[in-house]
């Protein structure tokens, strides 16, 4: 374990805190964020993230949805306890549809919902970045990119300079 | 490129459209005439299924535009020019009607294609039209004079507010007036419940009637959903040959296909909603009257399969799950040869829907054997001659408006927000 979070640098305006993150996705950094009081548009792209992985939550939850509507018509309606309603087959994939079609939808709320959480790494109740005054600015005005120690292009005083190199100002190493 | 090169381009499609449109129309017009005089109802229906076809990507296109205007929508301003154009083919549409519509006024048997039209038609088992209590109850609407007025009043509704829209669209170019996106606004909202009536009581009349016999609540939103599925893909293939052609190029970005394309996944969603509850609700009420209608398409009278069942697996498997499952990537909605692709899909399976629905149909068995016959499912070349031949004409009326009009609305107030969109 190193002593140190990481470094955070802090930007004047959202153009230039833009293209700061694009200079350090170029630069070849992976483990580093932004930080931003309010939605920067394209940021994800100039991070250079690929797409959210939540969709293929949300698939199998949708997928395991239906199954079990499946599953659940067919184990009570055909195998543990069959009943005849209104002449109808005791399994058939017509009459369940809509408890299949609701489940598929439930069970795909939860994937996204389960996906997000999974994805975002949440819930996380605590973070080193806070140990920095100026990080908690980030609520307010302050726009910051965060350069984690646990890169492997990480180098405490050539990471540095190159955030001062792309615009950062108030330059600061966070303990961790 | 320029306009003039562009322009004179636009005029030889539509030159070639006119050619291909008439060529088609002759071929399905001696299928037509064939069909009169030999009392056979197949060849009108190749006839209806082309103005089908055609028809509902009009009103889709028509439905969309008045959608936006009342939503106040900015992104897809550079398109609903595009449908726009689309929609004066509304007229022409009109006047292919006509053959349609002049059987019951000019054939010795006016129930030719829609058979409750002559009361001593006979029904297979026993008995005839005129005698059938259910026809009884439902004559005061379907009758030959309301059917005619009620065919030039929807064709009057369409063709008003869409000639009203484009006129306000096309002026804005010229003065830059505000007060037209307002008038349009204006319109469309009054537009929206016309419309919809229209489209109802069209799909009642001309669709739904060929089985007088049958109850839905449902068809008319089933026929709103076809439509406006064949209307999104007919966008995106329009579209994109536009901007290839240098029509649109550099102005159709990822983010206006992206958002038709996710309008097609919720649609393609909504049309299986609608056409499985029709199904679902017919199947649990299990009325003689209203369950046959799904029998014929299933089985024959003697209970085996038939073609149709295999025409509905691939309209669940085909029109909805395929397109379904396809269009929930992401991939398929901006990569542009995969959004054509299920674009071309979907249409040639709304052609299937349309056959599906207006082709079956229960004969009279031979000898008034007990029992009926169906109408099997079959692609005849009146078929094809009459989908390409009114196909060609709407083209040929698309590029003819092209030629009068900017390719996009160049002082709309929202053209600069549908120009920068982003996703």
């Amino acid at each position: 374990m190193s002593e140190n979070y990481g470094i955070i640098a802090s930007f004047p305006d959202t153009p230039s805190f833009f293209h700061a993150a694009e200079k350090v996705r170029d630069a070849g950094y992976k483990k580093w964020d932004t930080y931003s009081s309010f939605p920067v548009h394209g940021m994800p792209a100039a991070q250079g993230q690929p797409r959210s992985k939540v969709p293929v939550f949300t698939f199998c939850g949708g997928l395991c949805g239906f199954s079990l509507g499946l599953f659940l018509v067919w184990y009570m309606n055909a195998f543990n306890y069959p009943l005849i309603i209104r002449g109808q087959p005791f399994f058939s994939p017509v009459f369940p549809f809509p408890i299949m079609y609701e489940l598929t939808i439930l069970l795909s709320a939860f994937g996204t919902l389960g996906g997000m959480f999974i994805t975002n790494l949440l819930p996380q109740h605590y973070n080193s970045l806070f140990n920095s005054e100026k990080f908690l600015e980030v609520s307010g005005d302050r726009l910051v990119i965060a350069i984690e120690a646990r890169d492997a292009k990480y180098d405490s005083a050539e990471t540095a300079r190159f955030l001062e190199e792309i615009g950062g100002t108030d330059i600061e190493e966070v303990s961790a | 490129m320029s306009s003039d090169t562009t322009n004179s381009k636009g005029s030889k499609v539509g030159l070639i459209a006119l050619v291909v449109g008439v060529v088609g129309i002759a071929i399905a017009l001696f299928g037509f005439m064939q069909g009169w005089n030999n009392d056979d109802a197949r060849p009108l229906m190749s006839w209806l299924i082309g103005f089908a076809f055609w028809l509902s990507i009009a009103i889709g296109m028509l439905f969309l535009t008045q959608i936006w205007y009342v939503f106040h929508a900015r992104w897809p301003t550079i398109i609903r020019r595009q449908c726009e154009h689309f929609m004066a083919a509304f007229p022409y549409l009109l006047v292919l009607f006509l053959p349609l519509l002049a059987i019951p006024f000019l054939h010795e048997n006016p129930g030719l294609l829609w058979k409750w039209m002559d009361g001593t038609n006979a029904l297979p088992g026993h008995g005839t039209v005129g005698e059938d209590p259910l026809y009884t109850w439902k004559s005061p609407f379907l009758n030959i004079p309301f059917f005619a007025i009620r065919a030039i009043a929807i064709f009057g509704v369409f063709i008003v507010i869409s000639g009203l829209l484009r006129k306000f669209s096309f002026d804005t170019d010229k003065t830059g007036n505000i007060n037209n996106t307002h008038n349009a606004r204006r319109l469309s909202s009054l537009g929206l419940f016309l419309c919809a009536v229209a489209m109802t009581l069209g799909a009642i009349d001309w669709f739904k009637s060929l089985e007088y016999h049958w109850f839905s609540t449902m068809y008319g939103v089933w026929f709103f959903a076809a439509c406006m599925r064949a209307a999104l893909a007919s966008i995106i293939i329009l579209t994109v040959i536009l901007a290839a052609r240098g029509y649109l190029k550099g102005i159709l970005k990822q983010a206006h296909r992206y958002d038709v394309a996710c309008m097609m996944l919720a649609f393609t969603i909504f049309w299986a909603y609608i056409s499985f509850s029709q199904y679902f609700l017919i199947y649990s009420a299990n009325i003689p009257e209203e369950t046959f209608w799904y029998n014929i398409r299933e089985k024959n009278f003697d209970g085996e399969l038939n073609s149709w069942w295999w025409v509905s697996m691939g309209l669940i498997f085909g029109h909805f799950l395929t397109p379904f499952l396809c269009l929930l990537w992401y991939k398929t909605k901006v990569v542009v040869w995969r959004t054509v692709g299920i674009s071309i899909w979907i249409l040639a399976f709304h052609i299937l829907d349309l056959y599906w629905n207006i082709v079956p149909g229960k004969l009279v068995a031979p000898d008034h054997a007990p029992g009926y016959l169906v109408r099997q499912f079959s692609i005849s070349i009146f078929d094809i001659a009459a989908l390409v031949g009114i196909g060609g004409i709407c083209i040929f009326a698309m590029c003819r408006s092209m030629k009068k009009a900017e390719p996009i609305p160049v002082r709309d107030p929202n053209i600069q927000t549908s120009l920068d969109y982003t996703e």
